[in-house]
């Protein structure tokens, strides 16, 4: 039986919208409702704010999306945390963290669409978007991990990718980065 | 009298094209910048040393005070930190920097991102990074840029003119877009 390894960092062959997903692909018939436990949070933050900004009320913890990534796939949520990466030449993507260790979730936009400034790792963002979820094939788990190795100057080992991917990531409408 | 709309043709090129002048060099050098984005980052540099605060213990907040005070930053610069991986901390600090260290030796990174004097601007500008007004500025020179072709193709007459030599010319740049474009679709 196929185990999916989630994957919270999505991917982006090159920096443009990346592989379609499922949800990416069906975001017009989005739900809006988060289906999880929302977590406190202020109505609306203020920022610098990036696109349609944040329009939800209340934000759906990073942890609980990550753990259930079906139950959310094409749903518009709203997700807080620290930023710990940002696309560094396009600033088309940024990183939040989870409350576990290790835990990452990715806010993609369309390059152009917004641009996150490299010096925001650290800041607290607040994001909303549609969650997407793709499963890669392991030829696709392989070309992604390379990808994101050559991304951030690491090594990479073919032989290590063993299992196909499930990546999941939100497709950007909105965010604020938290003064 | 004949209407010489010749002479109004060159008055608008001249003052439009002083006009444009410092856009079109920003966004020309703009476009050579990222056009080799694959290359380099045109917008930011990195720089990295190499830092060695000892094995670290204690809580995940504690190790991370420890990183900062080893490397003698100022508390009020820390951001916040996260635990990558089980061995791998890192501290983020403002204006980007961060230090990344492995907890079971204390070696890592201090990593500084700067933005390229110059380019950062230009490219906020040629890519509309700033949205709002300047879309409504963009659009006005990209006007502009419609009426400096126009107005300069058909300013001169004669030999020297769109009739005369020019046509091979405009025939010229125009077969490289539509070059391109048939390499697009073969």
């Amino acid at each position: 039986m196929r185990r999916a390894l989630i994957l919270v960092v999505l991917l982006a062959a090159a920096c443009d919208k990346g592989p379609p997903t499922s949800a990416s692909s069906n975001a017009a018939a989005a739900a809006t409702a988060p289906a999880a436990p929302a977590a406190s949070a202020p109505a609306a933050p203020k920022g610098e704010t990036f696109g349609a900004g944040v329009k939800l009320t209340s934000s759906t913890p990073i942890d609980t999306i990550l753990a259930e990534p079906k139950k959310f796939a094409g749903q518009t949520v709203r997700v807080e945390g620290m930023v710990t990466d940002v696309c560094p030449k396009r600033g088309c993507w940024f990183e939040m963290a989870g409350e576990k260790p290790g835990q990452k979730l990715r806010f993609k936009v369309t390059d152009g669409e917004m641009t996150f400034p490299a010096e925001a790792k650290g800041r607290k963002a607040v994001a909303e978007g549609v969650v997407a979820v793709k499963e890669l094939s392991l030829e696709e788990s392989k070309e992604y991990a390379k990808y994101q190795a050559e991304e951030y100057k690491l090594p990479y080992d073919p032989a290590k990718v063993t299992e196909p991917m499930s990546i999941v990531r939100i497709d950007g409408t909105g965010a604020v980065f938290v003064n | 009298m004949k209407y010489n709309w010749r002479r109004w043709f060159r008055a608008f090129h001249r003052d439009i094209g002083y006009a444009a002048v410092a856009l079109i060099l920003a966004y020309g050098l703009s476009g050579l910048a990222v056009n080799h984005i694959d290359d380099w980052n045109p917008n930011y540099t990195y720089s990295s040393e190499n830092v060695n605060v000892g094995p670290l213990t204690g809580t995940i907040p504690e190790m991370a005070a420890t990183v900062v005070s080893k490397l003698k930053i100022d508390p009020k610069a820390v951001r916040g930190h996260y635990q990558e991986t089980a061995t791998e901390l890192r501290v983020f600090l403002d204006d980007g920097q961060e230090a990344k260290v492995d907890i079971t030796n204390g070696k890592g990174t201090l990593k500084t991102v700067s933005k390229r004097v110059v380019f950062f601007e230009v490219n906020s500008l040629h890519l509309n990074n700033l949205k709002g007004v300047w879309t409504y500025v963009a659009d006005v020179f990209a006007v502009a840029m419609i009426v400096l072709a126009i107005t300069g193709m058909t300013m001169m007459k004669g030999d020297r003119g769109l009739m005369g030599r020019g046509k091979y010319f405009v025939l010229g740049g125009l077969a490289i877009p539509i070059i391109g474009i048939f390499y697009i679709y073969s």
